[in-house]
């Protein structure tokens, strides 16, 4: 069971613009506590520009210090993403995930592979020598995509004003596919939305 | 309080009572030691064992956890989970299955679906299984299935994400129990008890026999309680072991009857009670003997006194010096006492005082003590006289001397004295000529006269004898017997005479003889009977004498003489009379009525002379019938009262009653009656009528009788005329009337009617 408080602040609106304001999307546990990582996905009613996608941050995930880095990669569907080694043991990255089944063999130091994500979801990321070793990979199909900080927040610009759905996904979000999809309108201006909900699911956590 | 017969039993009973608190109260002290050391080592064994079994469950835990956790790291199963690869991974699971040698494996997915290898758990367990670990509450714990507890072990698959759960479980059975039951140094027993609706079950579905002391063993914490089953006493340990289901608890428990524990012991209290036991018949044996010895005196004093009460010896030997010597020796002077005083008693029973010679119970008792001998008792003669002529004091000497010469002549017998006049004493003799003889003989030492303070007295002795041999003539006593025979000798003037029960009569029948009379009376026993008197002048009978008869039903005819001289002396003589001249006056009617007018003349006994109310029963009595009676008086008796007598008779004489004067010229007849009873008639006693033919001296005593009764006016009847001689002789005298044999005897009513109407003197013509 979860809440959804929707709080819609109403800019004036500027005629012929196309651009609203930044949504800044709150999330927090059935406590109140800020919850991160976090993947809000804003998709407009009016659908995503053509062409590619890109994120401001690096397609990749690090194994490092026998852990994967980040926790959660938010990456466009049909886009590579880079697995660099920079730990001194060898480490065989798989996933099991519904159509994004793949394996990289061992490999060593400084090696980096890559693998291109084809379906939107998740892939839940393990390592088949270290059983500790767990990341997340969202593959997205929409630009306005972002993941909540440590204080629970996220903010995401440029969002063309008008209806659109939002998801939340986190691994620990106790719903079925651990996400949730809610439908707001856009407006100018700067929105702010907060999601409250259980995040104790016990899947995805080692 | 129990009352004790005998101061043993007391002493016995207090001892053995407290010997027997001491013994029980060890026992009870031995008991309740050794059962706490016994349920100390009890619970000890169950704590350990516990401890034990909580390691072994763990190890079992973490080998299964081991084995679920292979199988579920396996990169290659892990990728046919998540791939939902089937087959591949129920062959797994079979692989490992066997492998680990476990009852039961499966898979169960983070959605609830199960793939099982061997044991196919049911429904409900799955949801419990899936529950417990979608929970995240519990990893390994009992499961139970189809109501068997299991043990169940899970490990996660993560993949990387969890996608379910591999889970081992094992059998909790018999088997298992029995293994960790081998690993006690005491024969407990351990269960798993499955809670179900409140009830502690076995692991095969029965209730428990723990059941009630589960829940205290499990609030305990661990710790063994004590229980009551039906094993009786029972130590229970409870340990709760992990379950998947929260309503359900799952305990281990482990129990050990406290019987078993206290078997070992069971020699030593066969043991201690045997020396209890034991101790307790020694000290009841102990205590006896004691107690005996310490009431012996007691007892031989309260025997003495026993002895003493029924006039037995009664002496205590006296041993001791204490409270109790002492009360023996005072008990012996006081028991010296009472025998001495009761000798002095005895002594006073048996002996004269006066002069110190045994007295008459003495010689009855020795009497008793020969069957077969003789009393001879010997009197001193006119003993009264004797003792008004030498004064009391010298006949108690007169008759100790006597007694001593006695003694002397009779070789040294005892002498005793009967009475104040007459000694006694016990002779042999072979028959009665003998002691006859010796009696004689014996009375011939008071023919030496006797000297008393120097004046000799003279002193005639006479014997009687009796024999102790049989009791006779009704008499009891020997003794009397004797007396009784000193008396006949005394009257029949001899020296010596044996008792003669013939002659002694039988006073004590004559006595019962009156009161036969008395009730005789009112039958026919009694009877009158009528003797005619002849007029000689009329010749022709002119009146009749009534007569008493009795027909005894046993002793058959008694004598009139015997009878009625028995009612003079008892005082019934009135009423015999009474009824006599009530016959009398009613037979004389019957003869009148029969054409016969006659004088009834009728005895009155001198005694009645006294009494006046006879007197006015006889003359109301004469003037009710008109009788004309002749009252005849006899003299066999003393007239006490002459004056009231003449009175009397003057009465009798005015009524018209003729008065005659009875057997005139024997017994106690004198002139000075004839001068004062002025009486109609004399009758002249038989005894010199039966004589009058032979003896000249009798004509002449009667001739003149004759003539003094007609000089002095009055008639003279003859009795006992039983010859015509007489008859005539009478005749000649000038008699006035006759009555005897001669004319008639005595005769009943009916018998003289038919007299009367014969010829007067019958009798005299058939004697002539």
């Amino acid at each position: 069971m979860f809440r959804f408080i929707l709080f819609l602040i109403a800019f004036m609106a500027l005629p012929g613009a196309t651009l609203a304001g930044p949504l800044t999307v709150s999330v927090r546990d059935a406590a109140g506590r800020p919850v991160r990582d976090a993947v809000v996905t804003v998709r407009p009613d009016a659908g995503v520009p053509r062409g590619p996608i890109r994120f401001s941050w690096p397609l990749r995930v690090v194994q490092q210090n026998v852990q994967f880095q980040p926790f959660v990669l938010i990456a466009p569907v049909g886009a590579p993403v880079s697995f660099p080694n920079l730990d001194r043991v060898r480490h065989q990255v798989y996933s099991f995930s519904r159509g994004n089944r793949f394996e990289i063999e061992l490999f060593g130091q400084d090696q980096t592979r890559t693998h291109t994500f084809t379906t939107t979801g998740v892939a839940a990321l393990g390592c088949n020598i270290h059983d500790q070793m767990l990341a997340y990979v969202r593959i997205v199909d929409t630009p306005w995509a972002g993941k909540t900080d440590a204080s629970g927040d996220v903010t995401i610009p440029d969002i063309p004003a008008g209806g659109a759905s939002l998801k939340v996904w986190h691994p620990r979000l106790n719903v079925p596919g651990n996400e949730s999809a809610y439908v707001l309108t856009i407006d100018a201006g700067a929105g702010r939305q907060t999601m409250t909900g259980d995040f104790s699911s016990r899947a995805g956590v080692r | 309080m129990v009352k004790f017969r005998y101061l043993r039993t007391r002493m016995t009973v207090l001892y053995a009572g407290l010997f027997g608190i001491a013994l029980m109260l060890v026992a009870v002290a031995v008991w309740t030691a050794i059962n706490s050391s016994a349920r100390g080592l009890v619970r000890d064994e169950l704590t350990a064992s516990g401890a034990v079994y909580g390691q072994l469950w763990e190890s079992q835990t973490a080998q299964l956890g081991q084995g679920a956790a292979v199988l579920a790291q396996d990169y290659g199963f892990r990728e046919a989970v998540a791939t939902n690869d089937e087959p591949t991974v129920r062959s797994a699971l079979d692989n490992l299955r066997a492998r680990q040698k476990v009852d039961g494996a499966l898979i169960l997915g983070i959605d609830g679906y199960a793939t099982s290898a061997g044991l196919q758990p049911d429904a409900t367990a799955i949801a419990t299984l899936w529950q417990g670990l979608n929970g995240g509450s519990i990893e390994a714990g009992v499961l139970t299935i189809d109501g068997q507890p299991y043990q169940a072990v899970s490990a996660p698959i993560l993949a990387p994400v969890l996608i379910g759960w591999v889970v081992f479980v094992e059998r909790l059975d018999q088997t298992q129990m029995r293994k960790l039951e081998t690993l006690s140094a005491i024969p407990l027993s351990a269960s798993v008890l499955t809670s179900s609706r409140g009830t502690w079950r076995d692991m095969a579905g029965p209730p428990s026999r723990l059941d009630g002391a589960v829940n205290k063993a499990v609030l305990s914490g661990g710790h063994p309680v004590k229980a009551r089953t039906t094993e009786g006493e029972t130590m229970v340990l409870a340990r709760p072991l992990p379950s998947f289901d929260a309503a359900s608890p799952a305990v281990l428990t482990l129990s050990y009857p406290m019987s078993q524990a206290l078997k070992p012991f069971a020699p030593m209290f066969a043991a201690l009670g045997g020396i209890a036991l034991t101790g307790l018949a020694l000290l009841l044996a102990g205590t006896w003997v004691l107690s005996r010895g310490l009431t012996r005196p007691i007892t031989a004093l309260d025997e003495a006194v026993h002895r003493l009460k029924v006039g037995e010896h009664a002496e205590v030997a006296v041993s001791s010096s204490d409270e109790i010597g002492r009360l023996a020796e005072s008990f012996n002077a006081m028991a010296g006492d009472i025998r001495d005083r009761e000798a002095r008693l005895t002594h006073m029973a048996l002996h004269d005082q006066e002069t110190g010679l045994p007295n008459r119970l003495w010689l009855e008792r020795q009497a008793a003590l020969a069957p077969d001998a003789w009393v001879v008792l010997l009197g001193v003669d006119r003993f009264e006289i004797v003792r008004n002529a030498i004064g009391y004091d010298s006949m108690g000497q007169l008759v100790g001397s006597l007694g001593s010469r006695l003694s002397r002549a009779a070789n040294d017998t005892r002498v005793a004295r009967i009475a104040a006049g007459v000694v006694g004493l016990i002779l042999e003799a072979e028959d009665e000529v003998n002691a006859l003889e010796t009696a004689a003989r014996l009375c011939a030492v008071a023919d030496q006269p006797i000297n008393l303070i120097g004046a000799t007295v003279d002193a005639v002795l006479t014997a009687g004898i009796a024999t102790t041999r049989r009791e006779t003539g009704g008499v009891n006593s020997v003794v009397d017997r004797a007396g009784i025979a000193l008396d006949q000798a005394r009257g029949a003037h001899l020296k010596a005479a044996l008792f003669d029960a013939a002659a002694y009569g039988d006073p004590v029948g004559n006595l019962s003889l009156i009161s036969d009379l008395m009730a005789a009376l009112e039958s026919d026993q009694v009877w009158m009977a009528y003797q005619p008197k002849f007029d000689l002048r009329a010749d022709a009978i002119t009146g009749v004498e009534a007569l008493m008869r009795w027909n005894h039903p046993r002793r058959g005819f008694v004598s009139p003489d015997l009878f009625i001289t028995m009612a003079e002396e008892t005082g019934q003589i009135r009423a015999l009379t009474e009824w006599g001249l009530r016959h009398a006056i009613a037979d004389q009617k019957a003869l009148e009525a029969a054409g016969h007018v006659l004088t009834m003349s009728v005895n009155i006994s001198g005694r009645l002379l006294s009494d006046t109310s006879f007197a006015d029963f006889a003359l109301a009595e004469v003037a009710r019938c008109g009788a004309d009676l002749c009252f005849e008086i006899t003299e066999t008796a003393v007239i006490d009262n002459p004056e009231m007598a003449l009175g009397i008779i003057d009465r009798f004489s005015a009524a018209g009653i003729a008065v005659s004067i009875d057997d005139y010229g024997s017994g106690l007849s004198s002139l000075s009656y004839l001068k004062r009873i002025r009486a109609d008639e004399l009758k002249i006693d038989k005894a010199f009528i039966l004589t009058l033919d032979e003896s000249s001296r009798d004509a002449l005593l009667v001739k003149s009788t004759i003539d003094l009764a007609h000089s002095l006016g009055m008639k003279v009847t003859a009795e006992g005329v039983e010859t015509p001689t007489a008859l005539t002789l009478l005749r000649g005298m000038g008699c006035d009337k006759a009555q005897g044999y001669l004319i008639a005897r005595p005769m009943a009513l009916t018998g003289l009617i038919e007299r009367l109407d014969m010829p007067a003197l019958e009798g005299e013509t058939k004697a002539a």
